[in-house]
């Protein structure tokens, strides 16, 4: 399938509006929109996590592309809906209890979506009860950021409550998190960016498909 | 025009086979004498008490005082809460760039914390044996504009409307201005820069709305022969080349945990700017024993041995609960340890 360059490049530059035109025409002419989502968007989406994994662009830059293709989403949600897109499946995102910091947490979910994974935003000061809920609502990946070393400890609460429920993993990142870290609370992956976080993620959904 | 009185004090130092040290800890004087962050960040005396009490413990090169990033933001009428023992912190409350123009035009240096703050900085400078320097924080103009705007929307704004951004920071930054002359008046020596939020920008954009106006502020301490320290933690590889080129003398970064590479960063800058860093103020000195916590600081310190633009510190404020043993450990490494480059 052959890629809309116009489309990538909006997103690319972050330009808003030309995604959305772009979609609304593809809408009103009745054109299949999972093809721009799969080829262009996407695509488009993880370039920019792999230039920000290697620092060829910023947080700035990276926010603006992910508000174009919120933008996008906004407009086909119905419609991949109706259609039963398949999705990847259901991933939890949420900054933990006691924590506020929610700049990356909201780059990670953006990067999700736009690896086509249903992505339950859980906001900020996340504690057992949302990460519950969400689990009850179809999560089967529980993902934690957090940016204090004070909060970061509350992620190995998260991993003990769901010690005993081989369905659900925990993931967990933030700018304090290491590897180390992750591996001595038995979390069951960590990443070191949005990217690393959709690859991890699409590691673990692999295995439990 | 840059003063650079710390460059000249460290190559002096280091001309005697040794380095300057000074953590960046306010918060372990607080512990030390009873008392809480909301009280030591409300009432000067306690401030101050907490302040003298590290400095005839640890007599380090330079105090500073608590690190806080509300003191403008609340002075300016922004919503703030003071936690019982944390630090001041403002929740978001929504503000857009239509509203610059109606933000007020205070004289921040008739706010009472403004004033505290300055009370504290004469009480040192009174009370402290001369040698040991007074540091005095400020926040950075991109910060304080975070601190309004909303760390994202401020983020987002860098790109989608710089001009509405730029006239944010000609607040802010007269702000800032304003209260760094009141420290100044008080007896501040360096006024260190505190710009975090700023790390998450490129380097052109980081020099075109944090540097350009930092400047100002450096070219303001210069008149009065103030140093300035321009401190950014997170991780800054990309943006020590930009924090060099304004016009301060020093640069205070975070540690290797976060990203940074400080023999490499002391390399990027001039002679006549120090780097100042980069202890992990998280890690060993806070978890770890006295053993290791000198370990890391022999380590850091024979990694930069050949430069003499370093002075010994903690990549950030050190929290009120580090062991004072290890904030001793730290202290007397750095004292004991002696340069063999030459
Ligand atoms: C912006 C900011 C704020 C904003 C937050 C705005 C917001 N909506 O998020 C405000 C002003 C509100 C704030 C408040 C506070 N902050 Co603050 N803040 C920062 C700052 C400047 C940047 C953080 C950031 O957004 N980075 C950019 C994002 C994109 O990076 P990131 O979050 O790391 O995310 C990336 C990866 O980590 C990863 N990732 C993130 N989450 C996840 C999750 C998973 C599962 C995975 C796989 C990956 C992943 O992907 C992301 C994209 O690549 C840092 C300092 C710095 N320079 O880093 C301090 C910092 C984090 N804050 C700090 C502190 C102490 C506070 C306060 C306590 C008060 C204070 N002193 O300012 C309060 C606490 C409030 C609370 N209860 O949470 C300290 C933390 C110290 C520590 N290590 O514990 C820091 C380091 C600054 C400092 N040195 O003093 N802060």
């Amino acid at each position: 399938m052959a890629r809309n360059e116009e489309l990538y490049n909006a997103i690319l530059k972050g330009d808003r509006n030309t995604v959305q035109s772009i979609f609304q025409t593809a809408i009103d002419e009745n054109r299949d929109v999972n093809e721009l989502l799969d080829f262009s968007m996407i695509p488009a989406m993880r370039e920019m996590g792999e230039r920000f994994s290697r620092n060829e662009i910023y947080v700035p830059e990276m926010l603006i592309a992910a508000r174009a293709m919120q933008a996008g989403l906004t407009l086909i949600e119905p419609i991949l809906a109706q259609n039963n897109h398949k999705s990847l499946g259901t991933i939890a995102v949420g900054t933990v209890k006691g924590d506020l910091h929610d700049i990356g947490k909201n780059l990670v979910v953006i990067m999700l979506k736009g690896a086509g994974y249903d992505v339950i935003d859980m906001g900020t000061n996340c504690g057992i009860e949302k990460y519950d809920n969400a689990v009850s609502a179809g999560a089967q990946i529980v993902m934690c950021s957090a940016l204090l070393t004070t909060t970061m400890t509350y992620m190995e609460q998260v991993v003990n409550h769901f010690k005993n429920n081989d369905t659900i993993k925990v993931v967990i990142g933030g700018a304090p998190v290491t590897q180390k870290y992750a591996d001595s609370i038995g979390a069951h992956g960590y990443g070191r960016d949005a990217n690393e976080a959709v690859k991890i993620v699409e590691k673990l959904t692999g295995a439990i498909a | 025009m840059k003063h650079s009185n710390l460059a000249s004090l460290a190559k002096e130092q280091y001309r005697l086979k040794k380095r300057l040290v000074a953590p960046l800890m306010g918060m372990p004087g607080l512990k030390m004498i009873n008392s809480t962050i909301k009280l030591g960040q409300q009432n000067f005396r306690i401030h101050y008490e907490a302040i003298k009490a590290l400095a005839d413990l640890y007599q380090p090169d330079i105090v500073f005082p608590l690190m806080d990033l509300s003191v403008e933001a609340n002075a300016i009428g922004r919503y703030t809460l003071f936690p019982l023992d944390d630090t001041a912190t403002l929740p978001h409350v929504t503000f857009n760039l239509s509203q610059v123009k109606i933000l007020p035009k205070i004289d921040i240096t008739a706010d009472t914390r403004a004033l505290g703050y300055a009370k504290v900085t004469a009480l040192l400078r009174r009370n402290i044996v001369s040698k040991i320097l007074k540091g005095v924080y400020v926040t950075g103009p991109y910060t304080l504009a975070a601190l309004i705007l909303g760390a994202e929307e401020t983020a987002r704004s860098v790109i989608l409307d710089s001009q509405g951004l730029h006239a944010l920071l000609d607040y802010t930054t007269k702000v800032i201005e304003n209260y760094t002359e009141l420290l100044i008046e008080s007896g501040a020596q360096i006024v260190c820069i505190l710009e975090p939020s700023a790390s998450m920008l490129s380097s052109s954009h980081f020099e075109e709305f944090s540097g350009n106006y930092v400047k100002q502020i450096s070219a303001l301490c210069a008149v009065h022969k103030v140093d300035t320290v321009y401190h950014v933690c997170g991780n800054t590889t990309h943006l020590i080349k930009s924090m060099a080129e304004s016009g301060v003398s020093g640069l205070s970064l975070d540690s290797p945990d976060s990203g940074v590479n400080l023999p490499q960063a002391i390399t990027e800058v001039p002679e006549d700017v120090v780097i100042i860093g980069n202890i992990n103020p998280v890690g060993k000195i806070l978890t770890g024993s006295p053993f290791e916590v000198k370990e890391e600081v022999n380590e850091l310190l024979e990694s930069v041995d050949q430069f003499p633009n370093f002075i010994l510190s903690t990549g950030c404020d050190l929290p009120k609960n580090t062991p004072i043993e290890n904030i001793e450990a730290f202290m007397k490494a750095g004292r004991e340890y002696r340069i063999s480059a030459f």
